[in-house]
């Protein structure tokens, strides 16, 4: 702005109107609005680098070193000998079984040993061991962890901790963000822990949330552009869900924990907490459907009521089709503020462990950002490593859902 | 437009039979069931907290004198040592909120600022979406960010922090309300017209002369309710809270203290299987409701800001 020829004051400056006094004076005026300007810039650089700090940590801290006592073979395997096509499980683990000088076929044959095997061991690709990379190895519940480096550090010291390592002792990377992740549960032992049951969880309640919230959501919204006349029901309607928007999600979970799981004694359940969702995503998807049926032009709905057509086949026919677009974005907004509630879901019964997956409305249940609760309130440096693994999930599914809403608006966005 | 049409129809004899007209009304009937949930949501969640903080304060062990001046905040200890006193609760929540509002208000105001008066359309266009990623992230997501990042940091520069405190929390939630106060100060910015600016600029003030003495002034009830709406947020949040701050009651105003807030005792109230009916889950419910009057009447006051003060110019 300093150098636009379009500031009168700048030209006076120039051509060096005015008294010596009055020139330092514009001078200092104008030093002051350059300092203001980049200041008002700093908190905008703040947040941009507070996001890009919290996505590297996050990432960095689903790779850990450490030194690992292996309670059976400790034998690990290259890339290529551990690979198998459609059976890279199966392989392994019969790799292993030969290595502890176990007979392979009583384990795997047997579908009860098998489950047993499955629930104490975990075949894994780690990045490192030793100074080689990429090799398989068959973890144990038992494997005993004597140290746990950061990313970075490890990089910086693994020369002396690879001299300090003890008899029977490996150094390896560990990607805890990998394929076994997502085919593990809630464990005590961190190396065990695993999203599967959480993922199905989420799976369900959202299922749910979008079978509930959309039709209210929708008819709420219809109902309040198409058919409410202009009184006060309607006022105290449309405030009430402005007030509701601000309620905060915990007081949601309050309100699932007496209504759905003790009065309606649904007790801790998918069905409970996909209702306590339910109406806690509800005011975002009046708000955002209200707003995409104000967009559908008023002459559609004329031209439609002049060809004969009823209010309902107008409302089918003509309004619900051309808003489709931002009511399913606004939709995809909701779902996507849903999935990382925490809150509520503490409240109505969400559960750290569960024996298995739900398999219906009335099973019991955990979901993503519950499973990552606990293993941040674990507190524990390893646990934290599975919380950054189920993070690196959740943030990933998020940024899925809000590129689906951009594009959904840019797709469809219509100029009438 | 509702009569218009039908009337129409039946003056030109096409008005149709009654069973159409029924599906019509029916469905009619069906949407404003859906409109009415909302209500119901409403009056189901003032049932719920006063049903239960009514039993609450019924029980002889709780007084209304204790709950307000007594400074301890024990319902979760054996029936012989409870204290029903909220201050703990309502100085924790209140010490967070300050800390995220310090932090928030600046941030929130001078990135609106900037976005709105200094920033090209297109700068815009691409930083408001990404600041709005920053609302997005799931809480549980920050309140891991501020245990396991921003607190090892503040404990390196800030002698006896404890691990969980209040300032890493009202740090990290200081950014989250961010997003609130930049998005609706932005808009309020924009929306006023260009005449009074020009208007600043003739009378030969500069560029940030204008910005402070005109554009911010004008849109000052938008701003202060943005600021009202993120204090909201801050005392309603959760998880930041419970990760970060901890969960142990304490009578302090010292930043560095573990202590907790009144969502953070909800959420232990509510993880520690405590029966239903008991003291300790009605105690849940009397600082939820605590908690609810507290951010309506914020909210209220938040729209009542625009509507009152608001300038309107077409």
């Amino acid at each position: 702005m300093s150098a636009s020829p379009r500031q009168p004051s700048d030209a006076a400056a120039r051509a060096g109107f005015g008294t010596p006094e009055e020139r330092a004076r514009l001078k200092r005026r104008k030093r002051i609005g350059r300092a203001f300007q980049a200041l008002t810039a700093i908190p905008v650089v703040l947040a941009l680098a507070l996001i890009v700090t919290l996505f590297v940590d996050v990432i960095t801290d689903t790779v850990s070193w450490q030194v690992v006592e292996p309670e059976e073979s400790g034998v690990t395997w290259s890339f290529a000998e551990g690979a198998r096509l459609g059976g890279t499980w199966e392989h392994l683990v019969r790799l292993e079984l030969e290595a502890r000088g176990e007979e392979p076929a009583t384990v795997l044959d047997d579908p009860e040993e098998r489950r047993k095997f499955r629930l104490r061991n975990r075949v894994e690709l780690l990045w490192w061991v030793d100074g080689r990379p990429f090799r398989w190895a068959v973890t144990n519940s038992r494997d005993d962890t004597v140290d746990d480096v950061g990313l970075f550090r490890g990089l910086r010291e693994r020369h002396e901790i690879l001299a300090g390592l003890e008899d029977g002792q490996q150094l390896r990377l560990n990607p805890w963000f990998d394929a076994a992740f997502f085919r593990k549960n809630a464990s005590r032992t961190p190396m065990m822990a695993g999203l599967q049951n959480a993922l199905i969880g989420t799976l369900w309640v959202i299922g749910l949330v979008i079978l509930i919230a959309l039709p209210i959501g929708v008819g709420t919204a219809v109902y309040l552009e198409e058919y409410a006349a202009d009184n006060r029901l309607t006022r105290f309607i449309e405030v009430n869900i402005r007030n509701l928007a601000g309620v905060p999600s915990i007081v949601y979970g309050i309100l699932g924990l007496y209504a759905f799981v003790r009065l309606m004694n649904l007790g801790p359940t998918v069905l409970a907490a996909a209702l306590t969702l339910a109406l806690l995503i509800l005011p975002v998807v009046v708000i955002a459907s209200r707003e995409a049926i104000k967009a559908v032009p008023s002459t559609l709905r004329q031209a439609s009521y002049g060809l004969g057509a009823t209010k309902w086949q107008t409302v089918s026919r003509i309004v619900l089709p051309n808003a489709v677009a931002g009511i399913v974005t606004g939709v995809i907004l909701a779902v996507a503020r849903a999935i990382g509630e925490t809150a509520p879901l503490l409240l109505v019964g969400a559960a750290a462990f569960i024996p298995r997956a739900p398999d219906g409305p009335l099973s019991t249940y955990t979901v993503i950002p519950i499973q990552i609760y606990s293993w941040v309130a674990e507190n524990d440096r390893e646990f934290a490593h599975v919380a950054s693994a189920g993070i690196l999930a959740l943030l990933i599914v998020l940024i899925l859902l809000y590129v689906a809403a951009f594009w959904m608006r840019r797709r469809f966005e219509r100029s009438w | 437009m509702t009569k218009s049409p039908r009337s129409l129809a039946r003056a030109a004899g096409l008005h149709k039979s009654g069973r159409r007209h029924l599906g019509e009304r029916a469905i009619a009937a069906l949407l404003f069931l859906a409109a009415s949930v909302s209500i119901v949501t409403t009056l189901a969640v003032i049932v719920a907290l006063s049903a239960e903080t009514v039993a609450f304060f019924a029980d002889p062990a709780v007084t209304f004198r204790e709950f307000f001046t007594a400074r301890e905040w024990t319902p979760l200890f054996p029936a012989t040592q409870r204290v029903f006193g909220i201050s703990p609760l309502i100085i924790g929540t209140l010490m967070v909120t300050s800390v995220a509002l310090v932090v928030g208000l600046p941030l929130g105001l001078g990135s609106a600022i900037y976005l709105s008066e200094f920033a090209s359309a297109r700068t815009r266009r691409t930083v408001m979406p990404i600041l709005e990623v920053l609302a997005g992230i799931p809480t549980v997501v920050l309140g891991y960010f501020a245990l396991f990042f921003v607190t090892p940091i503040l404990r390196d520069v800030v002698p006896g922090l404890n691990l969980f405190n209040p300032l890493s929390a009202g740090l990290v939630m200081g950014f989250m309300i961010l997003p609130t106060i930049s998005s609706i100060s932005t808009d309020s910015m924009q929306a006023v017209p260009r005449s009074l600016r020009e208007a600043g600029y003739g009378l030969g003030a500069s560029r940030y002369e204008v910005v402070l003495k005109v554009v911010v002034p004008a849109a000052l009830s938008g701003i202060v309710a943005s600021f009202i709406l993120a204090a909201s947020r801050a005392i309603g949040e959760t998880m930041i809270v419970t990760l970060a701050a901890g969960q142990k009651p304490t009578f302090t105003f010292d930043l560095r203290e573990t202590i907790a807030t009144m969502t953070s005792f909800i959420v232990q109230a509510a993880t520690g299987d405590q029966p239903a009916g008991s003291i300790a889950s009605r105690a849940l419910y009397a600082v939820g409701a605590t908690l609810f009057v507290m951010t309506l009447i914020l909210n209220v006051v938040s729209q009542q800001v625009v509507r009152r003060f608001g300038e309107r110019y077409e």
